[in-house]
């Protein structure tokens, strides 16, 4: 288990450094709770919204539209929503997940698709809303195609690495 | 995010309404911000276990060591960062750390002090455009959360994403790379 072995390392990495490991721990922990707080209103708007989305039938409606295209590609529609609202809120894209682990498990291919297709990219419009907004840039030059590029390289090599690592 | 929002629920409640499902309407939007708590409750475990820890990890240095070992290509990549240069590499060692919320205090505090020297208020530089692209692309080490949240929904194998993450996104940093030195060589060689 790499986990437990990394844990153990860490550990005895911060025991030799004299890092107070109780505290520091508890600091840590303790910046997530406003985390959490700040995630949940985010994460109650995009679950209700795209719970009723699919519900209602529309998911089905515009996979219909979107599936050939998808399919072309490789794509499962399935993850389609997590793909598509990745780049906008992290908040989303968490609730996306959840999703597709509910229904399929973390463990299926497409749970294990989502994962890697999360992990692997970042909420691109949002950092550059942050970044840019901070200093108040409005001239982006390359910033904006140079980002989705490797957006977009993400999301292929994410549904690449992940049908070639994925073992049932 | 306006948009998304509104696109998500017109289309939901109109598709509903022309399907003769609206009283489903109300149900799916409940249960939809009920699995939010749920979520929030599943993953909140996950939070605390892990931004502990990497709290630990940062606390003993690793965020350190990790930036200087970084140093020497972020010279090749920002030339002239001047006394941003700590905070671009605190920035994208947290980042590859999984620590995202450790970064971001970094990354803003690297574009105060590249702003300080832009000649050209309101238009970006090219140490900002790429501080942007390689925050947008970051290459990720450990998904510490990702894991805790495969964890947390029962997985077996929460940890086998981590090797097919990393590549993918080594590619996608790689990707970001070369279009940082193509797009801010030619005015170097100008100027």
């Amino acid at each position: 288990m790499p986990i437990a072995i990394l844990i153990l390392l860490l550990l005895l990495y911060a025991a030799v450094r004299r890092v107070p490991v109780f505290d520091a721990f508890r600091e840590g922990a303790a910046r997530a709770i406003p985390l959490l707080k700040t995630i949940l209103p985010t994460l109650a708007v995009f679950s209700a919204a795209m719970s009723l989305f699919r519900a209602g039938g529309a998911f089905d409606l515009l996979s219909s539209f979107l599936s050939p295209a998808a399919n072309a590609l490789g794509v499962d529609s399935a993850l389609l929503p997590l793909i598509l609202v990745r780049p906008v809120s992290g908040s989303a894209a968490i609730a996306a997940l959840s999703d597709l682990f509910t229904q399929y498990g973390p463990d299926s291919r497409i749970g294990y698709t989502a994962s890697v297709l999360l992990g692997s990219s970042e909420t691109v419009f949002y950092t550059l809303a942050l970044y840019f907004g901070s200093v108040g840039i409005k001239k982006t030059r390359f910033a904006v195609p140079a980002a989705l590029l490797s957006l977009l390289t993400s999301v292929v090599t994410g549904l690449l690495f992940s049908s070639l690592f994925f073992s049932p | 995010m306006d948009p998304v929002i509104l696109f998500l629920l017109l289309a939901g409640i109109g598709v509903s309404l022309f399907s003769g499902n609206a009283d489903g309407v109300l149900t799916a939007l409940q249960n939809g911000a009920s699995d939010a708590v749920q979520t929030v409750l599943r993953i909140s475990g996950a939070y605390l276990l892990w931004m502990g820890l990497l709290n630990i990890a940062e606390k003993a240095g690793l965020i350190r060591a990790l930036s200087r070992l970084l140093s020497p290509v972020l010279s090749l990549l920002f030339p002239k960062a001047g006394g941003a240069r700590e905070a671009i590499a605190l920035n994208l060692a947290a980042n590859m750390l999984g620590m995202g919320n450790a970064a971001t205090p970094y990354g803003l505090s690297a574009m105060r002090l590249l702003s300080e020297t832009n000649p050209r208020p309101g238009v970006a530089t090219d140490e900002m455009c790429v501080l942007l692209v390689l925050n947008a692309s970051c290459l990720e080490l450990f998904p510490a959360t990702l894991v805790g949240l495969r964890a947390s929904f029962g997985s077996a194998r929460p940890a086998a994403v981590v090797l097919p993450t990393f590549l993918s996104s080594l590619s996608a940093t790689l990707v970001a790379v070369i279009l940082c030195l193509v797009f801010t060589r030619p005015c170097r060689s100008r100027s």
